[in-house]
């Protein structure tokens, strides 16, 4: 389990040594299982709990991160030869926090109410430690193609595990499953009698705290 | 260059260029974006009103104040209140009739604690307001005709204290 966690930290064994469509899908794959950043690394953690109520909400706030990943990693990546040591960390946060706030002015104006159903949690993307620790650990190390790879990998990774939860806790927690407005289906008997335990913070614990024994549990056979 | 790059500017030089750019980039995409904002809120408050004044057929907003028109008579005045709830500020839309008693009021956004103060939202506590005068705008405890939403007194507070002290002021400039 710990060589495999040291591999998300960066790619340098195999630069170079395979060809180029190989290592961008390496790097892509890893953020889904085996790295995944909610599950496996355990960041992000905060985003997590707070909006994964609803699976509208995972898939905005997947989606967002996504897009400032992308953005922070590839403006990272083409600097990373230029940015002094001592102003690391103020110039990725400066990065990451140009992109939330673009991504948040473009909610704002174009999908207003998952802007207002997201609140405070969109413009605290800037501190969601996935973000900076991709710059830290792999944006500022590897070339802005890998870079993408590791951005859209454990972007997914992110937005795959806030939709797992948030059907857990949807479900059980309103005893239906809408998506957009949408309403896919209702089990009768739950839906009239919820569980809202899960829907409340409390419940979004529990949830998580299941998931990684799961797939702490996989990760463990898979060693073996 | 390897020079330049060790010398103790060259840090305080990249910060800045990168902050600048920053900037510059946001700038840019707020010019565009806050029109569409702006719209997007005057429909909002278009929307709120229609649903409180049915028979509505324009709105003249003046000193914050919107004057609810049917075929040029003038049958309510609209305002937009602002109270400190328990999670954030909330925002009312509360809306008179002719006699300055209250026709509705609608909670426009808030962000309480799920379950509890956001039950503010509900007709069940917003009814509560209609046909009052200012007089009577306060909790049951505090001599007034609304009851409080119990778990969330400081929510149901909030909304009653900012629609009582708001009207107080527009009853004002609307005289």
């Amino acid at each position: 389990m710990e060589n495999k966690i040291d591999n998300c930290e960066n790619c340098d064994n195999c630069v170079g040594k395979q060809n180029f469509g190989k290592e961008f899908w390496k790097e892509f794959v890893k953020g889904i299982i085996l790295c995944n950043p909610v599950f496996v690394l355990a960041l992000g953690l905060c985003p997590t709990l707070a909006v994964t109520g609803t699976i509208d909400n995972a898939l905005g706030m997947g989606a967002g991160v996504i897009f400032v990943l992308l953005g922070s990693n590839i403006i990272i990546s083409l600097m990373r030869n230029i940015i002094p040591d001592l102003v690391r960390i103020p110039v990725f946060i400066v990065v990451i926090a140009t992109f939330v706030t673009i991504l948040s002015l473009l909610f704002e104006a174009y999908i207003p109410l998952l802007y207002e159903s997201l609140g405070i949690y969109l413009s605290l993307v800037v501190v969601n430690c996935i973000i900076l620790g991709r710059a830290e650990v792999f944006a500022s190390k590897n070339g802005m193609f890998l870079s993408i790879a590791d951005a859209l990998g454990i972007g997914l990774g992110f937005t795959i595990a806030l939709i797992m939860i948030s059907l857990f806790r949807e479900i059980l927690g309103t005893g239906a499953l809408s998506i957009f407005g949408f309403q896919l289906f209702n089990i009768p008997g739950l839906s009239s009698n919820p569980l809202g335990f899960f829907v409340s913070p409390p419940g979004a614990f529990l949830v998580i705290g299941v998931l990684l024994a799961v797939f702490r549990w996989i990760g463990v056979l898979d060693n073996e | 260059m390897a020079n330049f790059k060790n010398t103790k500017v060259y840090p305080i030089i990249i910060l800045t260029i990168v902050v600048l750019v920053s900037v510059t980039v946001l700038i840019f995409l707020n010019t565009l974006t806050s029109p569409v904002v702006e719209a997007q809120k005057r429909k909002e408050i278009n929307n709120q009103l229609q649903n409180i004044y049915s028979g509505m057929t324009d709105s003249e907003l003046e000193d914050e104040i919107y004057y609810i028109l049917k075929e040029d008579e003038t049958i309510g005045y609209a305002f937009i209140a602002k109270g400190n709830g328990y999670g954030g500020e909330i925002t009312i839309m509360v809306g008179l009739d002719k006699n300055l008693e209250v026709k509705d009021v609608s909670i426009m956004s808030h962000s309480e604690t799920p379950g509890l103060g956001s039950r503010v939202t509900e007709e069940s506590f917003t009814d509560d307001f209609k046909g009052l005068k200012i007089e009577n705008i306060a909790l049951n405890k505090n001599g007034g005709e609304i009851d409080a939403i119990s778990g969330a007194t400081i929510s149901s507070e909030a909304v009653v204290s900012a629609v009582r002290e708001e009207m107080k002021k527009k009853i004002k400039s609307i005289k």
